[in-house]
């Protein structure tokens, strides 16, 4: 049987790899020290079956989505602004630039002593982070309207406010859509982000595990289990995998006209 | 008070200064232009790239007014777009969120058509182009041949007075085009009667197809245009099926002999 | 005229900047409370003091970190990139390992990192490295690829050698989207770095955040995070330009600049 090489060589390369790792460790004797493809295995099934792992999740999750849909509602709405009107494009860009180039985990002291460590500190982190895709994607998808379909709409007779609703919102709404992607992205990248720094700075003995971030402190300081914390890395990657095909099935879904 | 005698259009020396956003400089792009349409003719606009062909016909659209002089429309001045002309874009302008039978459908709904009368009109006109059965295409799911059939859908179903194109079948190929021209002149009406076409200002690169389709060609200069010569087209209708007439051939020379020095020289100063 | 412009611009965004901080001002007065809300001029003497004092160390801490971590993440990210575009097999195990390591953003590496380096500058110079690995490559790898075949073709035609071809026309090809990936590099590894330095080092900007809210000293913590906004903000714009400059012929560089 003949399979093609796309498929051939990752099928002999990473189960090799991940069984010479495997043998490695226990080779070296260094399981305590050292990561391996089973103890990982075992980790999963020990979160699994006794819900830290999903609750972790879930935690996070919840704050992600709240942080990301208070982005939406102010980010939009300024993009809009800034997209249709010119000079105050001009006078806030720098500004936006400037405040986007701050890292939003550098927020996060002036947000534990503004908001708190219960949860609204984290979700500041995120609604910020998610806050500048949909403000650049929503000003960059007003500007790349199609003139010539406002005109065309104009001829055949559209109000203004027609060609609000018929040519420049949905002709806004794949761009906006993009800026949504990055934003998720982002949003979850910053809420584990977020999370770790509170836990390390202010509750490090990981009494109440209420996100990922929070979690892999404990794990680190507390459990110090390796495997788990490779485990929690994962399920990072993996989350942001179903976020990311999430949002693309929801964008093919609501912009059927894009190839 | 539009009357038999009233020009479809009237343009009255026309002139359109743009001035860059940017720059602030000045470009000239129409100088004293004056002409006129009677209803029902079929009117085509040639010239070098950069004489204002376009500019001319966004004037009349009323997407643009111009800098002096003034444009009528059944004797009353231009002022902004109007359903009564309808346009068709260079590249169409379909609105890609929109299926084929939306696109279509956009300009009665605009107007406050009611929707059992809409969809009757959607369906005349999409059957009409020869469409039916691709109602629910997008149309990036539409060959350039179908699409600009959309467009003309779109175009006939506001029954507007005049049709206004601008180098409407400048994006298909030639074949796609010649069978195009031939439909275009079908439904404008080429072998019936006078008294029911619709007056069509076309503005075209191709000299052929201007001649083979209209009744007069106006042939603009370039920087600043202003008309050159209009040229009365002096062959029979219909004219479907006969394309080869050699009267046409020493017309598209004529106007060709009038506008090659400046559309070589365009060539060289076309950015 | 083209010389009003920029001052024009400038001014209105003095004024927009004029605008912002008198609110910031007047709601320092409203909430009157220095630690939880310092107002424009204590955070503005605060920067001055730093600047004189710990401030250029922690900027040159972070600079080094982010010089030794970008400079080996972009390598890497190049280096693999045109070993897979030269290379069937190679493409065919890195290119997947990519794509499974690609979703675990650089953040979720920081306990591990911290288990292996150890609380220190290795943590930071780690999560940068990982996470400008990845656009570089991407982008990289796309431009190798979406080179138009008829260019190659032509240059073949011309008497070009396969080497002149790379150099002369499938780099210069690649390298818009080579640039913007470096810009987005950049953009993630400044994120990851102060998250690093927040969270597992012992220097850098993000580290002299906390260090500082030990102390609950806000308006230092303030004046850090704006040098955070500054000098990310002058690292990007580095790189636009450089994009602008070695892309001239490009339209889609042009038009983003102008």
């Amino acid at each position: 049987m003949t399979l093609p090489l796309r498929i051939k060589a990752p099928l002999i390369f990473f189960p090799a790899l991940l069984l010479s790792w495997e043998c490695a460790v226990w080779l070296a004797g260094a399981a305590k020290i050292m990561p391996y493809p089973s103890g990982v295995a075992l980790a999963a099934i020990r979160d699994i079956a006794d819900g830290t792992l999903i609750d972790a999740i879930a935690g996070s999750l919840r704050r992600v989505i709240t942080g990301f849909a208070v982005a939406a509602l102010l980010g939009v709405p300024l993009g809009l602004l800034m997209g249709l009107v010119e000079p105050v494009r001009r006078a806030l860009d720098p500004i936006v630039d400037s405040l986007r180039a701050i890292a939003p985990i550098a927020w996060i002291p002036l947000a534990l002593l503004w908001l708190g460590i219960r949860g609204n500190a984290a979700l500041f982190i995120v609604a910020y982070a998610a806050f500048f895709p949909f403000v650049l994607n929503t000003i960059q998808a007003v500007r790349l309207i199609d003139r010539k379909l406002v005109d065309a709409a104009r001829a055949l007779g559209a109000s203004p406010l027609l060609v609000l609703r018929a040519v420049v919102v949905p002709g806004a709404v794949p761009t906006v859509m993009t800026g949504a992607r990055i934003a998720m992205a982002f949003a979850w990248g910053s809420i584990i982000a977020a999370e770790m720094a509170i836990g390390i700075k202010v509750n490090p003995g990981g009494a109440a595990t209420v996100g990922l971030g929070q979690l892999m402190v404990s794990t680190l300081y507390v459990k110090r289990d390796i495997n788990g914390l490779v485990l929690y890395m994962l399920s990072i990657g993996l989350v942001s995998l179903a976020i990311d095909h999430g949002v693309r099935a929801f964008q093919r879904k609501a912009t059927p006209w894009q190839r | 008070m539009a009357t038999l005698t009233t020009p479809k259009i009237e343009a009255r020396s026309v002139s359109k200064i743009y001035v860059s956003a940017r720059t602030g400089d000045k470009v000239e792009a129409l100088r004293g232009v004056s002409f006129s349409m009677k209803p029902g003719e079929f009117v085509s606009i040639v010239g070098p790239s950069g004489c204002g062909k376009s500019t001319l016909l966004s004037l009349i659209a009323g997407f643009a007014t111009p800098s002096a002089g003034e444009v009528l429309f059944d004797g009353k001045p231009i002022d902004g777009p109007d359903p009564a002309r309808g346009v068709m874009f260079q590249d169409y302008a379909l609105f890609p969120w929109r299926t084929v039978r939306g696109n279509v459908e956009f300009g009665p709904m605009a107007r406050g058509v009611d929707k059992t009368r809409r969809a009757a009109i959607v369906a005349r006109n999409i059957e009409m182009v020869g469409l039916a059965g691709f109602e629910d295409r997008y149309p990036h799911e539409l060959s350039g041949g179908m699409r600009q059939r959309c467009a003309l859908a779109r175009l006939l179903a506001n029954e507007p007075d005049m049709w206004l194109m601008d180098e409407p079948l400048a994006a298909v190929d030639l074949q796609t085009r010649v069978i195009l021209q031939d439909e275009l002149l079908r439904l404008w009406g080429d072998a019936g009667d006078p008294a029911q076409r619709r007056a069509v200002l076309f503005v075209t690169h191709g000299i052929d197809e201007a001649v083979y389709l209209s009744d007069r060609v106006i042939v603009l200069g370039r920087r600043p245009g202003q008309v050159k010569e209009i040229v009365d087209i002096d062959l029979p209708r219909p004219r479907i099926g006969a394309r080869t007439a050699p009267r046409a051939a020493a017309l598209i020379d004529h106007i060709w002999n009038l506008i090659r020095a400046e559309a070589a020289q365009a060539i060289v100063e076309e950015p | 005229m083209r010389v009003m412009r920029p001052i024009a611009r400038l001014a209105e965004f003095a004024l927009a900047l004029g605008i912002l901080v008198i609110l910031w001002h007047l709601l320092s007065v409203r909430v009157a409370n220095a630690t939880l809300l310092p107002s424009p001029l204590a955070v503005a003497l605060a920067w001055v003091e730093l600047l004189r004092t710990d401030l250029p160390a922690d900027i040159a801490a972070s600079l080094v970190h982010l010089g030794v971590g970008y400079g080996a993440g972009a390598a890497l990210g190049l280096a693999l990139a045109i070993l897979c575009a030269r290379s069937a097999v190679a493409d065919a195990i890195v290119d997947p390992a990519m794509e499974l390591l690609r979703p675990i953003g650089a953040i979720a590496w920081i306990p591990i990192a911290i288990v292996f380096f150890g609380i220190g500058r290795g943590v930071p110079m780690f999560l940068i490295f990982y996470a400008s690995a990845f656009p570089i490559f991407v982008n990289t790898l796309a431009g190798v690829r979406e080179v138009d075949r008829n260019l190659i073709a032509a240059a073949r035609m011309l008497g070009a050698s396969p080497r002149l071809v790379v150099t002369h026309v499938v780099l210069p090809a690649a390298m818009p989207l080579v640039l913007a990936g470096a810009r987005l590099s950049l953009g993630v590894a400044w994120a990851a770095m102060v998250a690093a330095e927040l969270t597992g080092a012992d220097a850098g900007l993000g580290w002299r955040i906390f260090w500082y809210q030990e102390f609950f000293a806000m308006d230092k913590v303030m004046a850090v995070i704006l040098t955070i906004g500054v000098f990310g903000y002058l690292l990007d714009l580095a790189l636009r330009r450089l994009q602008a400059a070695l892309t001239r012929w490009s339209a889609d560089t042009r038009a983003e600049a102008a």
